[in-house]
């Protein structure tokens, strides 16, 4: 299986008033072709900043600091400057044009707000124009129309409503002009930042399954972002638990529910309703995640972990291979 | 005498913060300076009568035309509306058209009228019947709108009727005084106000009522020269520089922010100076000292517009700059610049008039509300108070049409200041 995607030590800080907050801190990463990955973990823990930071679009006062982000690409892809050729290209070391080009065309975004994420100035088909021929000048306004047009009906969206305002849409058909707008260059990577967590649960669930449907279509590989664990147990073939910028453990789906290693998702699932066990109890992980301002030593899961020896406080742990395939960064493996 | 002009505007300003408390007592005193305003220019207007040309009646009569074809049309279409009978492009569209062809119809009767000068007279025509019937479809079509806004649509409006009337009285001037504006010696030199002259004349014995009803040309090519100008360095640069950030950003920021430091009227006297005197450069001289304001609120605007979610997906889709720029930060700045601009009227005029003031305006024969006010100020005190007093008043209600408008839609546009 080939790698699309390959993350290697990423570290993105925040420059505040206070002082630097590390919020994505040596992350390395790889998503192989046609998988979803699913980043989960607390708000806050750098599983957002961690995606736009793939796409070299940190939210200011943020910063990638060091650490490398390789894209596999199937195609030479020309741009003013050049042409970016066919192969693994490391987007960190990519110039402004050149990122632009790759930017919806490779990699495709979807935030987590429709109802903001669309220009209310702007038609649908100018939306649709606009990011078609910001990829190929040349491209006709009526041959873009009509790209848009198969787009929005292959999501269930009425091709007439191209010429429709985003006002006259409701939350859930946005999301849907906005994942057609994000798939309309055929991108090989869609990352989607908790796509579904301003949509009601109905929404969420159809919006869910098309894009299941769309990957197969596309041929697509994702990265799901959400703090939604449910979701992700439908829709991910891995998932990366995130802990305050750290990874804590990546491993498959099965293996991750099945059995988790890490304190850290143990508690997580815990907390997790469950249908099938009505009478499971819910556990909440007592105390909050430490300020990123002043990180504390070692694994910063220390404070609230049930299982912390004194180690745990000095040294930070690496990711080890785990015994069920995955990988792990706790004390408690590797035979540390 | 500025710096009274400029009291005025404080006590305007302060006056402003308590609008909503007394809307009510503010309406009535808008309404009457509105009243004011549009009863002096009538009259002024009505001096036709007396046209030392002879073609004021026709000129007065010829823009009255126009109106009354504006304002029949528009009747019509919103009629013809009602029974379904659609004029598909909207009724205003339809009356223009309608006034149009009536100017065109007049071109051959101003060409019979008068053989030399024909074809200045029917452009004045067309002009100032263009200019009432704006302010026929402002107050037809335009009052629904502005009273849903209560009081700062209602200072709009009432800024734009005085701005329109004076702009309409400048228009047809050259037609319609009594005097020619600029010619000595009309009259015995200082008489006081008389069934003559009834403003009075000039120590140099010009007619008072013809330069005040002639006066207000420079000015408003001033302002408007200025604003234009402004508008189109300002926006720009502000766009530019602030949405690439960086390096430019700075440097033109610290310009801007030098510009904005020194004393307005001071640095424009030092441009004006240095260019001498002439409309085209007090307007540059202006426009120099303005072009911070514009930057300030544009660069502001962008830098929060930048951080907004669709701009932020349109640059992760991969849209050009140029797109961003155009079609997501442009017009999203163009309200508060518009604000800026009409706002900016008041000020370049009262500026025009401390340019004028300190002698970088104009030579002395040319009719301007300025220049009567320097010289007039100079010779207050020999007991000749109509001099200054009729082109002062001018000034103040032009300038406060402008700042009528300019804060009604401040108000109107950035409804944060409404919190
Ligand atoms: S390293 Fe220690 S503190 Fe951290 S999760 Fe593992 S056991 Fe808990």
């Amino acid at each position: 299986m080939k790698d699309i995607l390959r993350v290697e030590d990423l570290i993105v800080d925040y420059v505040t008033r206070r002082g630097v907050a590390r919020a994505v801190d040596r992350v390395s990463l790889t998503v192989g072709e046609n998988r979803t990955l699913g980043l989960a973990g607390e708000s806050g823990c750098g599983k957002s900043t961690l995606g736009r930071a793939i796409m070299r679009l940190v939210p200011y006062p943020g910063k990638i600091v060091d650490g490398r982000v390789f894209l596999d690409l199937d195609e030479d892809i020309p741009y003013e400057n050049g042409v970016l050729k066919k192969g693994e290209v490391e987007i960190t070391a990519l110039d402004e044009e050149a990122l632009r080009a790759v930017r919806g065309k490779e990699i495709a975004y979807i935030f987590q707000d429709p109802m903001t994420s669309l220009n209310p100035m702007l038609r649908i088909g100018d939306h649709f124009v606009q990011i078609l021929q910001a990829h190929n000048p040349e491209m006709e306004k009526d041959e873009a129309l009509e790209r848009g047009k198969e787009v929005l009906e292959s999501l269930g969206i009425l091709p007439e409503r191209i010429g429709d305002y985003p006002h006259q849409f409701s939350g859930g058909m946005r999301q849907r002009v906005m994942i057609g707008l994000s798939l309309v260059m055929r991108p090989r990577l869609l990352i989607a930042d908790e796509p579904t967590t301003s949509l009601d649960v109905i929404v969420e669930a159809q919006i869910l399954e098309e894009m299941a449907q769309l990957k197969e279509k596309f041929n697509l590989t994702m990265i799901l972002i959400t703090h939604n664990l449910g979701v992700l147990a439908q829709t991910a073939d891995d998932i990366a638990v995130m802990y305050t910028g750290r990874i804590c453990e990546v491993a498959t789906t099965e293996t991750l529910f099945e059995d988790p290693q890490h304190p850290y998702t143990q508690a997580l699932l815990e907390s997790v309703p469950d249908v099938t066990k009505p009478d499971k109890k819910l556990s909440w992980i007592p105390g909050a995640p430490p300020d990123l301002v002043e990180p504390l030593p070692g694994c910063m899961f220390h404070p609230r972990c049930p299982k912390a020896m004194d180690i745990c406080k000095k040294k930070v742990p690496k990711l080890v291979q785990s015994n069920n395939g995955g990988v792990v960064a706790c004390h408690l493996y590797g035979g540390a | 005498m500025a710096s009274l002009v400029n009291g005025v505007f404080y006590q305007l300003g302060s006056a402003k913060q308590s609008i909503s408390e007394h809307s009510r007592k503010w309406c009535a005193v808008l309404l009457v300076l509105v009243a004011f305003t549009l009863a002096l220019v009538a009259t002024l207007v009505g001096l036709a009568l007396r046209s030392y040309k002879g073609f004021g009646v026709v000129v007065v009569s010829g823009t009255f035309v126009t109106a009354g074809t504006v304002f029949l049309a528009r009747v019509i279409a919103s009629l013809w509306q009602k029974a379904k009978t659609l004029v598909r492009q909207g009724p205003i569209p339809f009356a223009l058209l309608c006034g149009i062809a009536a100017i065109v119809a007049m071109l051959p009767i101003s060409l019979v009228i008068n053989r030399s000068e024909g074809l200045a007279m029917w452009s004045v025509i067309a002009g100032g019947g263009l200019v009432l019937s704006g302010m026929i479809l402002l107050l037809i079509d335009g009052y629904p709108v502005f009273k849903q806004y209560k009081s700062p649509g209602y200072m709009v409006l009432g800024g734009v009727m005085i701005v329109l009337a004076l702009v309409y009285m400048t228009w047809i001037a050259y037609w319609i005084v009594p005097y020619d504006p600029f010619e000595i010696e009309m009259g015995h030199p200082n008489t006081p106000p008389c069934a003559e002259f009834p403003m009075g004349t000039t120590s140099l014995g010009q007619d008072m009522l013809s330069r005040v009803i002639a006066g207000g040309a420079t000015m408003l090519q001033v302002a408007v020269l200025s604003v234009i100008v402004c508008f189109c360095i300002g926006v720009p640069i502000g766009l530019l520089a602030s949405y690439r950030g960086g390096a430019v950003d700075k440097v033109v920021s610290l310009v801007m922010d030098s510009i904005f430091a020194f004393p307005g009227l001071v640095l424009a006297i030092a441009i004006a100076a240095m260019l001498g005197p002439g409309v085209v450069n007090m307007a540059i001289s202006i426009a120099v000292v303005y072009v911070p304001s514009y930057f300030r609120v544009v660069r502001s605007q962008v830098l929060t517009i930048r951080e907004l979610a669709y701009v932020e997906a349109a640059i992760i889709m991969g849209a050009r700059d140029r797109d961003i720029l155009l079609r997501y930060v442009l017009p999203n700045v163009l309200p508060s610049s518009v604000v800026v601009m009409s706002i900016n009227f008041a000020d370049a005029i009262l500026t025009a008039a401390g340019l004028t003031f300190v002698g970088l305006g104009l030579p002395v024969d040319i009719a301007d509300w300025g220049w009567d006010l320097t010289y007039g100020f100079d010779v207050i005190t020999l007991g000749y108070w109509w001099v200054p007093t009729f082109p002062g008043i001018m000034v103040v209600l032009l300038a406060l049409g402008f700042t009528l408008t300019g804060e009604g839609l401040n108000e109107i546009l950035t409804p944060k200041l409404q919190e």
